[in-house]
């Protein structure tokens, strides 16, 4: 009897130590979190990033001037991922103000109702290029950068190397792996129709079964990369002769000493893009820190801090020649490029990357 | 008298020891299990079956879902192959020996899978390591093909789950009466027979529980076929990672998560069912 009724009370009460306990840690834990962050809100943007040294540069350029001027902090978190936003979106607790983000998600944000509309008044966008999607209700862009031809200086020469994709896809005259991005984002698809003969201002919408067929052609010479830095490193020891990546990528490894140089010809141009996630605790905040990006001082600065482009014209008053000669859509690169048609990635990928996957099954 | 209040204090309520596991599995499994059911069946207030749907009439689906079985039954054969005579090695060594063999095992278990990964890389590659030495030496003309296609794939998977296969192995060999093979040599059986007809059949539990580990595991790989492997090379993993990252198709995802589990349990059926598997975990009748 007694000893029944010892386990009860002992049980009772163990359970309801721990009940408190856990109770009690848990409140502990969320209170001055909850209650600082709300307060602090005003005073800080959190900026979700893709990180880098392209995390250091928008410190350099962006984020430091403007926390000068406006004595708004800007915090950055890493993994920028749609995925995130989706989550943090629909669970009703946004805790980022700015999110980098590929164009196509601000097709895909808006089509499920995951970002905020920006506002104009503040933003002043009228400076910004005049290009298709630039500029939509819910983004402004960062910075433009393209992807381009790259090759193994050891296997050709800067007089002798492929300059249209046509060339590229000629593996008699320029045998060697060539190096692409398994992602369908890379624009693998893009070169392979090019190099088929779509003229460069037909080349949207893009006929995937086309480009596809045209792939097919050089099915086994081709090394996929899954990261930037894999394609970069095929390229750098030699496992591929030629390829497709971001520009910035091919430039880097070229000023650190690799065997690596870029023909511009036939670029295909991007852009990077910020949006403000739905419920983000600093809209207002995040609202001034965007119109100072994309303000030519703002874009001034980032075209001397890294080699994206700006996305203001006026910026290039002030930038050196040389400079601008390096970064993405400068001088070097004008009637080189065709501008890729996000709204139309935004709106296929999902099929085009089914239709993709099953063509590499073969 | 202080032993039986030990004892009464805890026998009635025993089974609530499981209750804190019970509770994880429940919360923390069972739990987000049936939400990614939810997800691939209900969207924005409707039920639906629409990704089931293009799960069958999108033939490259069902191919990946092939693959990926083929790629972690192959992945399982090629681990027993090499983890049984290293199971054995250990199992049979002492002292210092063994353990320099299981640190050599697990030191690799505990590095990154990336790291690992990159390491095959430099290894494998046409102009890296292995294939220089090789061709230095003479032994090869040219370079072996070694990555970017399924070998490399099935390389990097078979040595990322080696331990998974080696450690049951070893628990059940070590367990094992070193009395019976010497009974069965001094009955009369040869070295090839007592193996086959004593040790193997002993050591079965390990074999499957190894066999079961690995394989399942090895369905679920997306960075290793990301980075070793080549056009063909998709596993299933990889389209969920596409669905929930780049496309936000988290419908999809979830049915393809979903058909991923059900093939599974469906195939632990049928070995349960040919094989008692279930005795592996304790279930003996």
């Amino acid at each position: 009897m007694t000893k029944i009724d010892r386990s009860k009370a002992s049980g009772a009460t163990r359970r309801t130590v721990l009940k408190s306990a856990a109770m009690g840690g848990v409140l502990a834990a969320m209170g001055p979190f909850a209650h600082g962050a709300r307060a602090q809100a005003s005073k800080r943007v959190v900026f979700a990033t893709w990180g880098g040294s392209w995390e250091k540069a928008m410190r350099e350029a962006w984020f430091d001037p403007f926390t000068k001027k406006t004595g708004i902090e800007v915090v950055t978190v890493g993994g920028n991922s749609y995925a995130k936003v989706r989550a943090m979106v629909e669970a009703g607790k946004t805790e980022w103000d700015v999110v980098e983000v590929n164009p196509d998600f601000q097709w895909i944000g808006k089509k499920d109702n995951l970002v905020e509309p920006l506002d104009f008044k503040i933003i002043n966008a009228s400076d910004i290029m005049k290009m298709p999607g630039l500029v939509t209700d819910v983004s402004v862009p960062q910075v433009i950068w393209s992807k381009v031809m790259f090759y193994n200086t050891k296997a050709f020469s800067a007089d002798n190397h492929p300059r249209t994709w046509a060339e590229v896809w000629d593996v008699k005259k320029y045998p060697g792996k060539r190096t692409f991005g398994q992602r369908t984002s890379s624009a693998a698809l893009e070169a392979a129709v090019l190099a088929d003969g779509v003229p460069m201002d037909k080349l949207f919408p893009l006929d995937v079964d086309r480009a596809l067929k045209s792939l097919a052609k050089i099915r086994d010479h081709i090394l996929w990369y899954d990261t930037n830095a894999q394609g970069e490193q095929y390229m750098t020891d030699g496992q591929a002769v030629l390829g497709l990546v971001p520009d910035g990528r091919a430039l880097s490894a070229k000023k650190n000493g690799a065997p690596i140089d870029i023909e511009y010809n036939q670029s295909l141009m991007s852009w990077a893009s910020m949006v403000i996630p739905r419920g983000a605790p600093n809209r207002e905040g995040a609202m001034q820190l965007l119109a100072y990006c994309v303000s030519p001082e703002g874009q001034y600065n980032m075209g001397m801090a890294y080699t994206y482009g700006p996305i203001v014209q006026k910026a290039y008053e002030k930038i050196p020649k040389d400079r601008a000669a390096i970064l993405s859509g400068g001088p070097q690169q004008q009637g080189k490029y065709v501008m890729t048609d996000e709204q139309w990635w935004g709106e296929n990928k999902d099929q085009v990357t089914e239709k993709f996957n099953q063509w590499r099954l073969g | 008298m202080a032993a039986t209040r030990a004892a009464g204090f805890t026998r009635p309520r025993a089974e609530l020891l499981v209750l804190p596991g019970l509770l994880m599995i429940v919360a923390l499994f069972l739990y987000p299990l049936v939400s990614l059911v939810g997800i691939s069946v209900y969207e924005k207030g409707d039920w639906t079956l629409r990704h089931y749907q293009r799960l069958i009439d999108v033939p490259a689906y069902v191919r990946v879902l092939q693959r990926t079985l083929i790629m972690g039954a192959a992945t399982a054969f090629l681990c027993l192959l090499l983890g049984y005579p290293l199971a054995y090695r250990i199992a049979t060594t002492s002292g210092r020996a063994r353990a320099a063999l299981i640190a050599g095992i697990l030191v690799p278990f505990w590095t990154s899978l990336l790291v690992r990964t990159y390491g095959w890389m430099v290894m494998l590659n046409p102009q890296g390591i292995l294939n220089k030495a090789l061709i230095s030496t003479g032994l090869l003309d040219s370079p072996l093909i070694l990555i970017n296609n399924t070998t490399g794939v099935l390389i990097g998977m078979t040595q990322i789950m080696l331990p998974y296969m080696v450690l049951p192995i070893v628990a059940v060999m070590v367990r094992l009466d070193p009395a019976l093979m010497r009974a069965a040599r001094i009955l009369g059986a040869g070295p090839v027979r007592a193996f086959l007809r004593i040790y193997l059949p002993l050591t079965l539990p390990g074999i499957m529980a190894g066999v079961l580990l690995v394989f399942t595991i090895s369905l679920g790989f997306f960075v290793i076929p990301a980075l070793l492997g080549g056009t063909r090379d998709i596993l299933l993993a990889q389209l969920v990672e596409v669905n929930i990252n780049s496309t936000l198709n988290w419908g999809l995802a979830a049915a393809l998560s979903t058909l991923l589990v059900v093939t599974t349990l469906l195939l632990y059926a049928i070995a349960h069912r040919y094989f008692r598997v279930s005795a592996l975990w304790g279930d003996i009748r």
